[in-house]
């Protein structure tokens, strides 16, 4: 059981990270990016194929983070611009089905150009016992990680000028406005830094295991569970719903089968919803 | 200061303001009378550039201001407080009034200025927007459009959904400011209060400007007594 908890605390970080790119991107600028799985793939290929060319482990890491961001500024000034002259629903709408197109096309090349590729970083050697359980220091180094990242994400939107003008579009956009932000401005440093998340989150999971070129679908999948689950918009939401559903993921994995853990998260989300529609910690509109 | 000159505009198409021509002077204050539905928050937000005009000019400081977005416009020094207030639920006083002097760092005298102004803010500095009371929540969106240093301070119905009591008072602290020079354009239905604190009026019907003068003028005006100040 502990085994399980601590497999599920490592995940949940990284549920919680990946999460964050998703729900920051909706709540500033109502727009669903189904895309996002494909991003991080992306980005794990190119620290791949960067590898394979022989540059080596941290150049070829930070090569991926840029083609993250690069990747959200690239939404941010091709397809996303039809969806931008729209409101409300319609561009919730719009965005879903671009970033979908977006994504069956980025499988596809990816399938073909790169079939069964997978990317699998190898991090230290000895395994480490942490409570009478043996760690692989793999998902050590993974979360750590994505605690620096937790810590630097809370540094960033609690204490930076950047950071309260990000959250007010959220709370806000016409009050933003009326303080002298743009709210068009700020998207566009969120999509980036969505872009840079699933990257960090494709780098950190393919520590613990592989993360396949055919990934994209159940990474945007698992990001829209958390996300909805800790409340859209919400950035404290999504780091607990990550870690809550992470135990649950592990715990189910182990007891039950992973075959089913999937399901079980579907149910755990969709309970969620039932009990607080608006999610752990999201705001009732 | 500020220049509107045959401005209209509306929603869908459809102008709720007509070719509408006022003006603000530097120091002055100016009042915009008007029952519900007459106009006053399109005209606003046509003004402050949250709401695209349908033809007219709007120049602020000799700047042709129509047509810019709002984030630029408070930039050039028009600080807007619209009716609903538009606060951050989630965010405390601290964080609005730092937000008020985006993109710049807080300037402490003018954080003085607005805390001496709305001592209740200086003791709430940690509390959250969405719990305050109404009262509460008008001061701290004024203390916010004060941090950036506007040139013209443009509020939409500051009274709406206070008691009586909290709407003197708003208007007290509007004195205040008015007394340090800072020019001010109010619209308002409680028209005496209004009337108290303004050197001039346009009276707001339908979308057209029906009456203007100066406030004592408007004030004995019979149409404006018999309409707005419950004197028959």
């Amino acid at each position: 059981m502990t085994a399980s908890i601590l497999d599920g605390i490592v995940l949940g970080l990284q549920f919680g990270v990946l999460a964050t790119g998703l729900t920051l991107v909706y709540g500033l600028g109502g727009v669903l990016n189904l895309a996002y799985g494909q991003m991080a793939v992306i980005s794990a290929m190119v620290v791949l194929l960067a590898m394979d060319a022989g540059v080596s482990l941290l150049p070829a890491v930070g090569l991926g983070l840029l083609a993250g961001g690069l990747l959200g500024l690239l939404l941010d000034v091709t397809i996303l611009r039809p969806v931008y002259r729209l409101q409300g629903e319609a561009r919730v709408l719009l965005s879903l089905l671009l970033s979908l197109g977006v994504a069956f096309i980025v499988d596809g090349f990816l399938n073909w150009r790169f079939p069964l590729r997978g990317l699998s970083l190898r991090v230290g050697g000895e395994a480490v016992e942490i409570l009478g359980v043996r760690m692989r220091t793999g998902s050590l180094v993974a979360s750590g990680i994505t605690l620096l990242v937790l810590a630097v994400l809370f540094y960033l939107f609690r204490y930076t000028r950047l950071g309260r003008a990000i959250r007010s579009v959220i709370e806000n956009e016409e009050g933003a406005r009326l303080v002298g932000i743009d709210p068009h401005h700020m998207l566009r440093i969120i999509l980036v830094l969505s872009g840079v998340l699933a990257a960090i989150v494709a780098v950190t999971r393919s520590m613990v295991a592989p993360v396949n070129v055919r990934a994209g679908f159940s990474i945007t999948v698992l990001a829209l569970i958390v996300t909805v689950v800790g409340g859209l918009g919400s950035i404290s939401g999504a780091f607990l719903a990550g870690l809550v559903l992470g135990i649950i993921n592990s715990i189910a994995a182990a007891y039950i089968g992973t075959f089913l853990s999937l399901i079980i998260l579907l149910v755990a989300a969709a309970l969620t919803i039932l009990i607080r529609p608006a999610g752990l910690l999201g705001v009732r509109e | 200061m500020l220049e509107v000159a045959g401005l209209s505009a509306g929603y869908q198409g459809n102008d709720v303001v007509h070719e509408l021509s006022f003006h603000v002077d530097e120091g002055e204050t100016v009042m915009i009378i008007g029952s519900n539905g007459a106009g006053k928050t399109t005209l606003f937000r046509a003004i402050c550039g949250l709401l695209p005009s349908s033809s007219g000019q709007v120049t602020f400081m000799g700047t042709d201001i129509s047509g810019l977005a709002a984030q630029r416009i408070v930039r050039l020094g028009i600080g807007f407080v619209p009716a609903e207030r538009h606060l951050f639920p989630r965010m405390s006083v601290g964080e609005h009034l730092a937000l008020g002097a985006y993109p710049h760092r807080p300037d402490p005298e003018t954080m003085r200025v607005v805390l001496d102004l709305f001592p209740r803010l200086e003791e709430r500095q940690r509390q959250l927007a969405g719990t305050m009371s109404g009262g509460e929540q008008q001061m701290l969106a004024v203390g916010r459009a004060l941090m950036a240093n506007p040139r013209l301070l443009v509020l939409d119905e500051p009274t709406t959904g206070l008691a009586p009591k909290l709407a003197s008072e708003a208007y007290r602290a509007l004195d205040v400011l008015r007394g340090q020079g800072l020019t001010i354009l109010v619209a308002e239905q409680q028209v005496p209060l209004a009337l108290a604190i303004s050197d001039r009026g346009y009276v707001l019907e339908n979308g057209v400007i029906g009456l203007d003068g100066t406030s004592e003028e408007l004030a004995a005006d019979p149409r404006v007594r018999a309409a707005y100040l419950g004197v028959t």
